[in-house]
């Protein structure tokens, strides 16, 4: 994980723009070659960056499931009630009137009070357990928070507003066409909404990255993933860095409950994006911070393209299986996924 | 290999423990008592791991414990580090006396180990590895390391000052950046030694740290592990199987077989020790 090394960069730098030029060139030779594929540049671009936005969304979602993975090689089927927990609560405060900013504290302390919890009733007794059966703690934590959560806030959907604006901006207008046919005379409508969360994730996960990779605690959490006999051996107390890697992935599905919960609305369905989650993660690699991303803007990007220029040549709906596949496609080349540790073994 | 402990070992129940350790006659000598291990028993289920076992590591030498395959050793050192709880007996260290203890307290009180089986962050860099060993030390809470600014940037480099230091004295400046999974097995063995070192312990236990390597790398650990005894006056406990190595650079050695002790004295001692002759070549019946 952490800061790639400069010569992968500049293959990626390469690599990307080609890619997405090829998918472009790709798209508009199907168009050439039959009039119903509709294909203006413009608009290949609209689709393509909102579909970024969206990666970075699922980004944010999966950077909680590799924050616990990382950390304890655990899979947490609760992250995404997590993200439900965590977005039904701050709406909660905000209704009883707290400002948002106000609430958002109070609802990290209570997220960071659940992942105490987590570590003392769940995971405490469950220490030295084969991983399968930490899963299996998690599905049960998934219910728990489920119904817990619309225990005590109720099941109606309800509106989280924290003020960012919805209205659509537009850019790369050509005002005065000379040609009345010209693509761009529309310019490219991009989500403001879209992009500020985008931009929030962008922040965390950096924030996140650097942690990871260069402070004690970072250095902490790796040392308990990598290994947790020498990590006791060199003095690092487990339940401590399991208490704060759970509080971290409660704080990151704060803010990805607020960003999701604002964009469709708070309700139950908020659980279910974590299975959103799970194709980025494949792609990206579970232990890669930076994978989560990269695999975020993949998936949304390829889903999205997918949809608007490949959905209507199959009788649309392509979007809820697409990166699925997609996923499955990169396990058959990479097991580990893009940005995965490379399993090493020495025979 | 020349690993001694041969598989004739012989059934040595019949043999009493030979508590004749006697007063240090070698070159050095050491008086104030480290750690103090009294009547130890550890036993899994019905298997006897330890059975009463007693001795000693004086502040500065280096203490062998030898003894055949499943003689305990690991057992022991398990024990000190507070990996294994043991059912009976107590140890003292530095004046204080416990029965069971947590790895990571014992870290704390200035313990620190490497393991027979080599037990890295396999995912990490060499520096980085190192850089765990400081942990203890580096006091910044998590608001500046959020931040990677202010105190936490200035205790970095303090800290990455102290592990160059360890890096430079082991001699893997060239493996820096590598990631340890990639390493052959007598660096990966060397880098086990540089994130203990950088725990600054007071006692360092060393599970066979020559096991597996060749006569190069064997020499070379000899010479880190007397340099480290030397310029650091660490006290350090290892276990080894290479008899050529034991008796050159330890103190005292303690021997263990089944469990039990069978000698421990001054490497001369233990040597001409007969039940050690019998628990390594074997009784004729």
């Amino acid at each position: 994980m952490g800061v790639l090394p400069v010569r992968t960069i500049g293959i990626w730098m390469l690599a990307v723009p080609l890619a997405i030029l090829a998918i472009g060139l790709a798209f508009k030779g199907m168009a050439a070659a039959n009039p119903s594929f509709f294909f203006t540049w413009p608009y290949f671009i609209e689709v393509l960056i909102a579909g970024l936005l969206q990666g970075v969304m699922y980004s944010l979602v999966a950077l909680g499931f590799v924050l616990i993975f990382k950390a304890s090689g655990i899979f947490n089927f609760a992250q995404g009630s997590m993200v439900l927990f965590a977005a039904l609560t701050i709406v909660g405060f905000i209704e009883m009137g707290t400002h948002w900013t106000i609430a958002f504290f109070i609802t990290a302390g209570i997220m960071v009070l659940l992942a105490i919890s987590v570590e003392r009733i769940v995971l405490r007794p469950l220490v030295n357990q084969p991983h399968i059966i930490l899963f299996m703690a998690t599905i049960g934590i998934f219910f728990f928070l489920d119904g817990f959560a619309q225990t005590i806030w109720g099941s109606d959907v309800k509106v989280l507003d924290i003020g960012i604006p919805k209205t659509p901006i537009t850019v790369m207008e050509n005002a005065n066409p000379s040609d009345p046919n010209d693509p761009w005379q529309y310019g490219i409508l991009i989500n403001q909404y879209d992009l500020i969360a985008a931009a929030i994730g962008a922040v965390l996960v950096t924030v996140l990255a650097i942690f990871f990779q260069y402070t004690r605690t970072g250095r902490a959490l790796r040392a308990v993933a990598d290994d947790h006999q020498a990590a006791l051996s060199v003095g690092i107390p487990l339940k401590t860095i399991w208490a704060i890697v759970w509080s971290v992935a409660g704080i990151v599905a704060l803010v990805a409950g607020i960003v999701w919960g604002g964009k469709a609305g708070v309700q139950f369905s908020l659980a279910l994006i974590a299975l959103k989650a799970l194709p980025v993660l494949i792609l990206g690699g579970f232990t890669s911070i930076p994978g989560a991303i990269v695999g975020g803007l993949i998936i949304g990007a390829g889903e999205q393209l997918a949809e608007v220029f490949l959905g209507p040549l199959f009788g649309g709906a392509i979007q809820d299986w697409f990166a699925y596949m997609l996923a499955l496609f990169v396990l058959l080349f990479r097991p580990q996924g893009l940005f995965g540790e490379r399993i090493i073994e020495r025979v | 290999m020349n690993d001694v402990s041969v598989d004739q070992a012989p059934m040595t129940s019949e043999l009493s423990t030979d508590q004749s350790g006697g007063p240090v006659t070698g070159p050095r000598l050491f008086n104030e008592v480290l750690l103090e291990v009294n009547n130890v028993s550890l036993s899994f289920g019905g298997v006897k791991a330890l059975s009463d076992i007693s001795f000693d590591i004086k502040k500065g030498e280096v203490r062998a414990i030898i003894g055949p395959n499943g003689a305990g050793k690991s057992s022991m050192l398990n024990c000190i580090n507070g990996f294994y709880h043991p059912q009976e007996g107590t140890i003292t260290y530095k004046g204080k006396e416990r029965r069971q203890m947590r790895p990571h307290e014992a870290a704390k009180t200035g313990i620190a180990r490497t393991f027979q089986n080599i037990a890295l962050f396999r995912g990490m860099s060499t520096l980085d590895n190192i850089m765990t060993g400081r942990l203890l030390k580096m006091k910044s809470n998590l608001f500046w390391q959020a931040l990677y600014w202010g105190p936490n940037l200035k205790e970095e480099n303090e800290h990455r000052e102290k592990v160059e230091h360890i890096i430079d004295f082991l001699e893997i400046q060239d493996i820096r950046k590598t990631p340890v999974g990639r390493l052959p097995y007598g660096l990966q063995k060397r880098v086990e030694l540089g994130r203990a070192l950088a725990m600054e312990p007071e006692l360092l236990l060393l599970d066979e740290p020559m096991a597996g390597m060749n006569v190069e790398e064997k020499e070379d650990m000899c010479r880190f592990v007397l340099d480290v005894n030397d310029q650091f006056g660490t006290t350090i406990a290892l276990i080894e199987h290479d008899m050529g190595v034991v008796m050159d650079i330890s103190d005292r050695v303690v021997v263990l077989d089944y469990g039990r002790k069978l000698a421990d004295g001054t490497p001369d001692e233990v040597r001409s020790n007969q039940d050690v002759i019998d628990a390594y070549l074997g009784v004729s019946h």
